[in-house]
């Protein structure tokens, strides 16, 4: 056998080698996706006590934000409710869902809400929602996208970062100092 | 818009060191461990630096000076930092964004009061003090330089609360941690450009002075003394 000869069997088989791995990774890869019949793609990103219903308080039922998220008006945070806020309505069954059935089984058994936040704020940012909300007269769909507009806990949370911050402080004139919002 | 100062009166000064813990409590100052501090790697936003007072003074011996940084309206460290981490705003704070510092020190070198400081460490607390941190002051990693801020968490604050209130920011709205403590009234904290507030009648005393004024930094934070050091030498 020649060099040439040599040098493409080689390549060839270097090829194909790569190519069964890739197939190896790929196959290997699906499989740990799909884990429990569940595919991670289509899993939310946060995982919720209760599988909320933003769509049918905001928008059916008309109920606004402060209602729930007590402190958006009145405080830098804008604050998550507990179980006694929810069982002001929900002692008793509204509705017919099943989701609302374990949170009634939930509040008769004294069981904490443990909502988690789907928005996490860096330890050196200050941001206070009292602020936009009242004096820029934000609207909050503007940051939290379609939330209001979810029937469950969003797949994919929106991600906030540093750009949109900025850009919306430019747009409208605003001090961007890095004193402003960096503690 | 305002520009914030500090006058530091040295005749009222007891050297009590208030100052210096109220500053370590409210930023989150860790205590260097006995290693650190033997190699001189010790944080300390707000030191008291002994001089020593002229021998022919009315008042010989040492005089211990609060040293916070001076803020300067001309910073030598925001001109040196390769990543514009640290900047002076319009309201004359020199600012350190952390995660933006990538820790060259070239600021630490470049200021001459010495009042920049580097982590060499991770910050650690004895365990009843780690539950009891600013949440309104991010604690900073190890490898970035850090240094006093005048406590501009609270102008966020204060900035907060007038804006919900629909108010102008009035005077002693916003006032750092070291000024609200000290006990002797020592420190004064303003708008050094509103005529009407006190430190700028304080800063036009005969007593007044600033350090290493001759570097033309133009330091924010004026110190107030009697004799050799003030203004009428």
């Amino acid at each position: 056998m020649g060099i040439q000869a040599s040098l493409r069997r080689e390549h060839r088989l270097a090829v194909a080698g790569f190519a069964t791995a890739f197939v190896l990774a790929g196959g290997a890869t699906t499989a740990a996706l799909t884990l429990g019949g569940r595919n991670a793609f289509f899993r939310p990103a946060v995982h919720q006590p209760i599988s909320f219903n933003h769509r049918k308080h905001v928008t059916e039922l008309d109920i606004g934000c402060t209602t729930c998220h007590l402190t958006v008006e009145t405080e830098a945070f804008s604050g998550l409710p507990d179980a006694d806020l929810c069982a002001g309505c929900h002692l008793e069954p509204q509705g017919k869902s099943e989701e609302e059935k374990k949170l009634v089984e939930m509040l008769k058994k004294g069981t904490a809400l443990a909502w988690k936040p789907l928005f996490r704020q860096p330890a050196h940012v200050f941001y206070s929602h009292r602020r936009h909300v009242i004096a820029a007269k934000l609207q909050c769909r503007v940051c939290h996208g379609a939330i209001a507009d979810t029937i469950a806990p969003p797949v994919r949370v929106r991600r906030l970062v540093m750009d949109d911050c900025v850009s919306c402080h430019r747009r409208e004139r605003v001090s961007t100092d890095c004193t402003v919002c960096h503690r | 818009m305002a520009r914030w100062g500090m006058v530091i009166d040295l005749d009222r000064c007891t050297a009590c060191q208030a100052c210096v813990v109220a500053c370590q409590v409210e930023n989150n100052v860790a205590p260097p461990s006995a290693e650190q501090a033997t190699r001189g790697r010790a944080i300390s936003w707000l030191r008291l630096v002994p001089f020593k007072e002229s021998e022919h003074g009315t008042r010989p011996g040492l005089r211990l000076v609060p040293l916070p940084c001076m803020q300067c309206d001309r910073p030598p460290c925001t001109k040196v930092c390769p990543v514009q981490a640290t900047q002076i705003d319009k309201e004359g704070l020199v600012a350190q964004v952390y995660p933006r510092c990538i820790g060259c020190r070239y600021c630490t070198t470049a200021c001459p009061y010495t009042v920049r400081h580097f982590n060499w460490e991770r910050p650690e607390w004895p365990e009843p003090m780690a539950e009891g941190l600013n949440p309104d002051v991010s604690v900073r990693p190890r490898g970035v330089v850090e240094k006093c801020t005048f406590c501009h968490h609270r102008l966020q604050r204060a900035k907060d609360k007038a804006a919900a209130e629909s108010r102008p920011l009035r005077e002693g709205d916003y006032v750092p941690a070291c000024v609200e403590t000290c006990p002797a009234g020592a420190m004064v904290f303003g708008d050094l450009d509103d005529p009407r507030s006190a430190v700028v009648r304080l800063s036009e005393s005969p007593r007044a002075f600033r350090l290493l004024e001759e570097l033309g930094t133009r330091p924010k934070v004026i110190y107030l003394s009697k004799g050799e050091w003030g203004g009428t030498v």
